[in-house]
């Protein structure tokens, strides 16, 4: 299949990045989100992460303007008419994701590839209920999209080698890694990271460490390049209690359990990075204000 | 004898028709925004200019327009596409595989695929045109000339890098160099303007474009380049830095907090005379700003004239003197403030400028004075008239192969 113009659903943090992302190496963006609000939001959202990246030499002004120029915003679906792939970035609610995957069906072509951006829901259950399902495969990118490598390439019960061999060539358009994943909870990135974002946060919260150690310890002991408090930032604190959550219920595994700390930071409002505020403070373009190094 | 030329790149290419052996351009053309449904062909020939707008998905299909158009009865350079002879392709990077133009085969595109990790931007797309070109006009032979191919000469003392050995043969790390076949270009006519053979001359040939590389050509060969494993090294060019120590790369992505993309692109986007002076990596706006007095476009100039005079030494001193200096490209050809400013403290090699050459003077010539000892000339570089020439050789059988015994270099 040739891919030159990707859909994708949601405008969210994860949903701009992606857009930029695949806007960067020449497709076509048609992203979408609800009402006009969000999508002033995303306007401005893809803005300062392009300007932040052009005061870090990334990219060139012209380059700037090339990549705003192929990403399109809107709030009617009809628009996804012409994408050969649409990738949905909606908030990770299993009921949501469903209703999202049917509004896509409705618009697309017969051959168009519908992914689902998901980190831990099953693939097959959300595409149970649209009438396709084969059509339906999880491409779990991670955040932010222009700087990780890995894309999770999940397959549920129904998902057809074509599709699959559809999204390995997005993938591979986009100079991305993919791995193999069948369907299971959390597949391999998010269960192995946030039993370890749970674990720091309950070395923190017992007062064995202070956030900074915690996270140098895994820069310089085993090479991460961020610890996992400021990933956890990154993410968002309420996307990592949710992720754990899912998790924690579909597994019945008390090692997934969330831990209290956790919880508490999220009904503060401390969400990470996009409140200014989580194991860190942050400036509006996202910078850390303290203990940088 | 008519030769299609063909230079491709990611989303676009170029293309230039000659008839052969007159040397004369039929037509020469652009496709741009190859993949777009908006991709733009523009053509000149000698007597119309024409440009269409329509969808345009693959290299494939670019090229099926472009011999479309060139048989079209309203372009009307031929009759019909039988009439190209052979097809001549720029390719970026050789390896050590190539010294020498060559007809394409499969062994010869595996090489070429070989080559993908050395120049990942250029390669990939050299090869997609060969590939459509084959699938256009299966019968027609095709050639591939090397940017590299013309350095193949430097012994290997001037090649290596100073760095474990063992990079060298497990990842062939070592000086390529680039901008060969325009080199090459320039070196073949110094004879015709300083009325000597090359054999017995010591040329060092400055290709001053956007991308920027200096040369030192001994007895017609190259013998070393600035340019190194990739077109970074070497000069200050336009937005790209040339030479810097290494060093820099960790401690500013350190300070910075710079991801290896984001330093990639400082280095190969944002510096050089754009970096410096901040406002342009064209040469003619950094002439004109710093005519007005701005500062930091002075600094920019002095830097990158600075530059081009240490390699001139640098070259001089590796071949024990120097008796021809060309300039070429984009600003080598048409800057003579920029060559002024390189020439005028080379006097100790006994340069001396003829002022009125060098500022009215047009098109190939030489611009020091009959006494000067170091013989300096401009000569507008022609590419695709090499590559011309090469496939039209290699396909006549008249293959001109200079005799490329090892040659032991000492001066």
């Amino acid at each position: 299949m040739n891919i030159n113009s990707v859909g994708i659903v949601g405008a969210g943090t994860m949903g701009i990045g992606l857009a930029e992302m695949i806007a960067e190496k020449g497709l076509d963006v048609v992203l979408i989100d609800k009402s006009e609000t969000e999508l002033n939001a995303a306007r401005v959202g893809l803005e300062l992460s392009l300007d932040r990246r052009l005061t870090k030499w990334g990219i060139t002004e012209a380059e700037k303007k090339g990549i705003l120029s192929r990403i399109r915003l809107a709030s009617d679906l009809t628009h996804l008419a012409e994408c050969s792939l649409v990738v949905e970035s909606v908030w990770e609610v299993l009921e949501d994701k469903i209703q999202v995957l049917q509004q896509i069906e409705a618009v697309v072509g017969a051959e168009t590839v519908i992914a689902s951006n998901t980190s831990t829901l099953s693939i097959t259950e959300i595409a149970a209920q649209i009438k396709h399902p084969e059509r339906v495969i999880g491409l779990h990118f991670h955040y932010p999209p222009l700087q990780r490598d890995v894309v999770e390439l999940v397959r549920g019960l129904h998902t057809s080698e074509q599709t699959v061999d559809d999204a390995m060539a997005l993938v591979r358009e986009l100079d991305k890694t993919a791995v193999r994943v069948f369907e299971s909870p959390g597949y391999i990135t998010s269960r192995l990271m946030m039993p370890l974002i749970n674990e720091a946060t309950l070395i923190l919260a017992e007062g064995v460490a202070t956030s900074e150690d915690i996270d140098l310890a895994m820069k310089a002991g085993y090479g991460f390049s961020h610890g996992p408090l400021e990933l956890a930032d990154r993410f968002g604190l309420d996307s990592c209690l949710d992720i754990l959550e899912s998790l924690f219920h579909d597994t019945a595994d008390p090692k997934y359990r969330p831990a209290a700390y956790l919880r508490k930071l999220v009904r503060a409002g401390h969400l990470g990075i996009k409140s200014k505020i989580g194991f860190y403070r942050y400036d509006e373009s996202g910078e850390r204000l303290e203990g940088r190094r | 004898m008519k030769i299609l030329v063909l230079n491709c790149g990611s989303s676009s290419l170029k293309y230039q028709l000659f008839a052969m052996p007159e040397e004369a351009v039929l037509i020469k053309g652009t496709v741009e925004k190859i993949g777009s449904d908006d991709a733009i062909h523009a053509y000149k020939t000698d007597g119309q200019k024409g440009e269409t707008v329509s969808e345009i998905l693959d290299h494939r299909e670019a090229i099926r327009q472009v011999v479309a158009a060139l048989t079209s009865p309203e372009v009307g350079v031929l009759k019909e596409a039988a009439e190209i002879t052979a097809v001549g392709h720029r390719v970026v990077h050789g390896g050590e595989r190539f010294s020498l133009s060559t007809l394409i085969n499969g062994e010869v595109k595996q090489a070429i695929r070989d080559t993908f990790d050395l120049a990942p931007l250029h390669n990939p797309a050299n090869l997609l045109g060969i590939e459509a070109m084959e699938e256009v006009l299966p019968a027609v032979p095709q050639v591939a000339v090397f940017d590299t191919a013309f350095h193949q000469t430097m012994p290997m003392e001037h090649f290596l890098y100073p760095i474990p050995y063992v990079l060298y043969q497990r990842h062939k790390v070592r000086r390529y160099g680039f901008h060969g076949t325009s080199h090459r270009y320039v070196t073949s006519r110094v004879p015709a303007l300083v009325g000597r053979d090359v054999t017995g001359l010591k040329v060092i040939s400055c290709h001053i474009g956007n991308g920027a590389s200096v040369a030192a050509i001994w007895r017609g060969r190259s013998i070393d380049t600035s340019m190194g494993m990739t077109p970074l090294e070497g000069l200050m060019m336009g937005t790209r830095s040339g030479d810097i120590d290494p060093s820099i790369h960790e401690y500013v992505m350190e300070k910075e907090g710079l991801t290896f993309d984001e330093l990639n692109s400082m280095l190969n986007k944002h510096s050089g005379l754009y970096g410096v002076s901040g406002i342009t990596g064209d040469m003619r706006q950094i002439v004109e700003e710093r005519s007005k007095g701005n500062t930091r476009a002075g600094v920019a100039f002095s830097m990158y004239t600075y530059r081009i005079r240490k390699y001139i030494g640098a070259y001089a001193a590796a071949m024990n003197g120097v008796d021809v200096i060309l300039f070429t490209a984009g600003v080598g050809e048409n800057s003579p403030l920029l060559r002024r400013s390189v020439l005028e403290r080379l006097t100790y090699l006994g340069i001396e400028v003829d002022d009125r050459a060098n500022e009215e003077g047009k098109g190939e010539r030489l611009i020091t004075t009959p006494n000067s000892k170091v013989a300096v000339c401009v000569i507008p570089t022609n590419e695709e008239l090499m590559i011309a020439r090469d496939t039209n050789s290699l396909v006549t059988g008249l293959s001109t192969t200079p005799d490329r015994d090892s040659i032991s270099f000492d001066t």
